[in-house]
């Protein structure tokens, strides 16, 4: 059994060589689009003791959003991918502001975040039926029309305090509206009795 | 689980098509993925033994080769999850999916392609893989199942419930046929009172030069020689006593109804809490753990009361509205059209404000619910914490907080009482409205002498009849659709086959304790393995210890060897026998558990110590408190082992219930125990003597112990240490050491930390 483990594995697991996550500043990493679509980094690692730098290269990052709803262009965390735990692994660094980078790299930034947070935006409510316990949604977002289902309306509707309203259906879905009171009067009242 | 899904028509052509020569190429699976470039889409990913198709709307969008790809996974992202694979060395998303559905299905490609991309090239295609987790949402609607269940409330055939209900009222049918009589009845007398009264007011009262002629006449001869012998006041009298004699059998009926009905009610409802305690107590944990305590408790106590007061209440009352109803109106034709007419006509109108204004109504006390709600919510919470906010020095905060929430509350009631009280009145003046009508017409007939007052009168009885249950019966449905869901969760229940079922003939053996596990993999989801393959052996009377970080699998590990879920691969085997073929009652009754939390029920300490065995002495009790080291402080207890315990009684340290649960596995006297971190949340001191007790426990028996304090588990024959599911280390303590492995870096580790404390106390001291 105990073979079947090496030294390196074995260290990770314990007491581990954690990587130590750094600030990912325009001048330290280089953001590209991978060969399969996704994207890459290039990262320049500077050693205080010796003064070299040496460069490193991850084939695939994810990016996570530490406040995806209060403040989705700041604090992203890059991390590499890890299939262990549903693809978040061990965090590369941080990067502050997304501005601080040039505009084809915010451009891949934001469409690994906009494939990684898909929450549509409702743009009317064309009924909502409440039926055996579960409140059925049809629906018309920006990225189509749709039909979802709510277990607890009262616990799985989420109003923000600056108005938005975020709906995470029983299949693990998302959506949500910036101003419920600016939809049609007809899908407004529909969610009214929610918010 | 489905894993081959139709395509509609022109996908499958379109696929048909690039298909290598139709033949070499098998189809293995079909799935539907749900989103591209930020849009819902309806596409398939198409899997075959060769390649991976992306089809969308008659178009190949993509072409994957599985040869030569890796790294195959799934992720869960905000509000979708997507499939992955290293195509040629580069990582690439095949596909987005709805996660609830979907993931699942993705999650067994992860094998399914793993397993095709090593299959070397001469070899056929391996059958395609099969997955038994059962679906949750309905094949033919997709809506979801009721919770936990595989019932579709949409495409269940409510025949079934009506049918499995009847079946259930066995015994109680008499007593539920009773009240249908007796409805019967009343709409009898219903109808004839009118009648009646015409009969009075037109033959004896009305004010009609033919009608005291009549009454003169009958008088007259009343003196004489008598029509029946009596004065016609008298033969008046007989009619209101004939009335009062209507009216007595009417209401001793009742009362016998509502005797009957709180005797068959109370039965009922009985039998059915019952049947279902009984159930859910053997279901298997699994389908426990995956319901909340909350749901449970409701559908025990408030489901099967909604079905009671449906059967038992609504059901006699809406047959009766709906035979009385039709009659009334029928009545009515004959009488006279025009009136009946007018009846009639506002009947759909009424109907249809009414149920708008329940809409209505229904919608703003949903407000009010939800305000009150969250106003509860936010009490509960602040309550449970008020420690940290009182630390804080947040009390202004939260008063405002609250504030809000309960003006809110108090808003939202307001309100409704305020349209409850001004809408209400003015629905009922509509409905209302063809009585004027009646009044205006029947009325001026009457002036006419077109007909009699009698009649008049006879038009109004009917009337109400017609309009009284309109507005309970606008509610129908709604009632019959509350009560369908509530019996269709209990007979949910009620009919599920428990997952770990005995085989047919069990066997009942006495365990001597060999327990070998072989290439058990096991998940709480069938594709997420929480333990992997891992292979043990332990001899009677040994001791193995388990170590790894939390997450590992070490809990798991025992569910399984206590049978409350089955390995999805492998097995596990006590004294050689497979443990699926011996009852589970003996098994758990040959296994003892003790667990770093104890729950002690209410009643005495005795009554807690004796739990797996209810008849033991006194001396027993005593015996095994005194191997556990509970006997001195239980003596020092006000009552002594008659002390209340649990919630309402004498509440207990964590040391001190944990040396109770150890009486209760001493005097269960198990051939395995199993310590699950039994002292992993006590001070040095108590532990010192829970160890001890346990030591005392443990001699002769098979015993399985996880611990993090490895100092616990210096008597183990054996180690075994996990890491993420699977078996990292095996074997003996100084076997392990000389590995200078996880083992050696924990012991370390920790002798450390005991070293620096006792440094620390050295120096203070």
């Amino acid at each position: 059994m105990a073979e079947e483990i090496t030294q390196e594995q074995e260290s990770e697991n314990l007491f581990g060589n954690e990587r130590k996550s750094i600030a990912l500043t325009p001048e330290n990493s280089k953001f590209t689009r991978s060969k399969g679509g996704l994207i890459s980094l290039e990262l320049t690692n500077n050693n205080d003791d010796n003064g070299e730098s040496e460069k490193e290269f991850f084939e695939r990052i994810v990016i996570f959003r530490c406040f995806p709803i209060t403040n989705p262009d700041e604090f992203l965390s890059v991390r590499e991918p890890d299939s262990k735990k549903m693809g978040r692994g061990k965090e590369i660094g941080m990067v502050r502001y997304m501005k601080d980078f040039p505009e084809d790299q915010r451009k891949l930034f934001l469409e690994e975040l906009d494939r990684r947070y898909f929450s549509p935006e409702i743009t009317k409510i064309n009924s909502v039926k409440e039926k055996f316990g579960y409140t059925y949604w049809e629906v018309v977002t920006n990225a189509g029309s749709m039909t979802f289902i709510l277990s607890n309306p009262f616990s799985n509707i989420r109003s923000l305090e600056d108005g938005r309203v975020f709906i995470h259906d029983i299949d693990g879905n998302s959506f949500q509206i910036k101003e419920p009171s600016k939809l049609d009067s007809n899908s407004f009242k529909k969610i009214e009795i929610y918010v | 689980m489905e894993l081959l899904y139709k395509m509609p028509g022109r996908d499958s052509e379109i696929l048909e098509k690039s298909l290598d020569g139709g033949k070499n190429e098998k189809i293995m699976y079909c799935l539907p993925f749900n989103m591209l470039g930020g849009k819902f889409v309806k596409g398939f990913t198409v899997f075959t033994d060769k390649k991976i198709y992306k089809i969308l709307d008659g178009v190949i969008l993509n072409i994957y080769d599985i040869k030569g790809s890796s790294d195959f996974k799934t992720e869960v992202m905000y509000g979708s999850g997507g499939f992955y694979a290293k195509i040629n060395g580069k990582t690439t998303l095949i596909c987005q999916f709805v996660v609830g559905r979907n993931l699942p299905r993705y999650a067994v490609m992860v094998k399914a392609c793993e397993i095709l991309a090593e299959k070397p090239d001469d070899e056929d295609s391996p059958e395609p893989l099969e997955n038994k987790t059962p679906e949750k949402f309905c094949p033919v609607c997709s809506r979801p199942f009721l919770y936990g269940s595989e019932i579709c409330p949409f495409c269940m055939k409510k025949l079934d419930v009506y049918k499995k209900l009847w079946a259930m009222t066995k015994g109680l049918r008499l007593a539920m046929f009773f009240p249908f009589i007796v409805a019967g009845i009343a709409i009898l007398v219903q109808f004839l009172m009118p009648v009646l009264q015409r009969h009075i007011t037109d033959v004896w009262l009305a004010p009609r030069a033919e009608t005291n002629e009549t009454l003169n006449k009958l008088f007259q001869d009343q003196t004489s020689t008598g029509f029946w012998g009596f004065n016609p006041l008298i033969g008046f009298g007989w009619l209101v006593l004939f009335l009062v004699l209507i009216d007595l059998i009417q209401r001793a009926l009742g009362v016998s109804e509502a005797r009957l009905l709180a005797i068959a009610s109370g039965k009922f409802l009985m039998m059915l809490r019952t049947l279902l305690y009984e159930k859910i107590q053997t279901l298997s944990l699994s389908s426990i753990q995956r319901r909340s305590t909350g749901d449970l408790m409701t559908r025990v106590s408030h489901d099967t009361g909604i079905m009671q007061h449906f059967i038992i209440r609504e059901f006699p009352n809406i047959f009766r509205q709906i035979i009385s109803l039709p009659l009334a109106v029928i009545i009515l034709f004959a009488m006279n059209w025009v009136i009946a007419l007018f009846v009639i006509i506002p009947i759909p109108f009424a109907i249809f404000i009414i149920t708008r204004f329940w809409g209505f109504i229904h919608g703003k006390n949903k407000r009010m619910w939800m305000a009150r709600t969250r106003m509860q919510y936010l009490l509960q919470d602040i309550l449970n914490g008020i420690r940290v906010v009182k630390s804080f020095g947040q009390e202004d905060k939260e008063i405002a907080k609250f504030n809000s929430f309960s003006l809110e509350f108090s808003n939202q009631s307001e309100r409704i009482s305020r349209i409850w009280s001004t809408v209400w009145p003015l629905i009922t003046t509509f409905i209302n409205g063809s009585v004027y009508f009646i009044i205006w017409y029947a009325g001026s007939r009457v002036i006419r002498n077109q007909i009699t007052l009698g009649e008049y009168n006879q038009y109004f009885a009917y009337t109400n009849i017609v309009y009284g249950p309109l507005v309970a019966l606008a509610n129908i449905p709604n009632s019959i659709s509350n009560f369908l869901t509530s019996a269709s969760k209990v007979f949910e229940i009620l009919e599920e086959t428990p997952e770990i079922l005995d085989i047919d003939l069990p066997l009942d053996i006495k365990i001597e304790g060999d327990i070998s596990i072989n290439k058990a993999t096991f998940g709480y989801q069938s594709y997420n393995p929480v333990l992997e393959s891992v292979n043990l052996e332990i001899k009677a009377g040994e001791m193995l210890g388990v170590v790894g970080h939390s997450g590992s699998g070490k809990t798991t590990l025992i569910n399984l060897l206590m049978r409350l879920y089955d390995v999805n691969e492998g097995e596990i085997l006590i004294d050689s026998v497979n443990i699926k073929d011996i009852s589970q009652e003996a098994l758990r009754s040959q296994i003892g558990i003790v667990l770093q939390e104890t729950h002690l029920f209410s009643g005495t300490v005795r009554e807690n110590i004796r739990y797996s065995k209810p008849f033991a002495s006194d001396e027993e009790v005593i015996e095994a408190a005194r191997i556990a080291n509970a006997h001195d402080f239980i003596v020092n207890l006000p009552e002594g082992y008659n002390t209340l315990v649990g919630e309402k009684g004498y509440s207990m340290s964590g040391g001190e219930r944990q040396r109770v649960a150890i009486a209760r596995a001493v005097i269960h006297n198990p051939r395995i125990l199993i310590l699950d971190e039994a002292t992993a949340s006590l001070d040095t001191e108590t532990e010192k003597l829970i160890q001890d007790a346990l030591n005392k426990l443990s001699a002769n028996r098979t015993t399985i112990a996880i611990a993090h304090r490895l100092s616990t588990l210096r008597n183990a024959d054996k180690l075994l240490v996990l890491d993420k599911g699977k078996v990292a280390e095996y074997g003996t303590h100084s076997e392990l050491l000389d590995l200078k492995g996880i083992y050696y870096k924990l012991v370390m580790a920790q002798r450390e930390m005991a070293h620096q404390i006792v440094g620390e106390d050295g120096e203070a001291g």
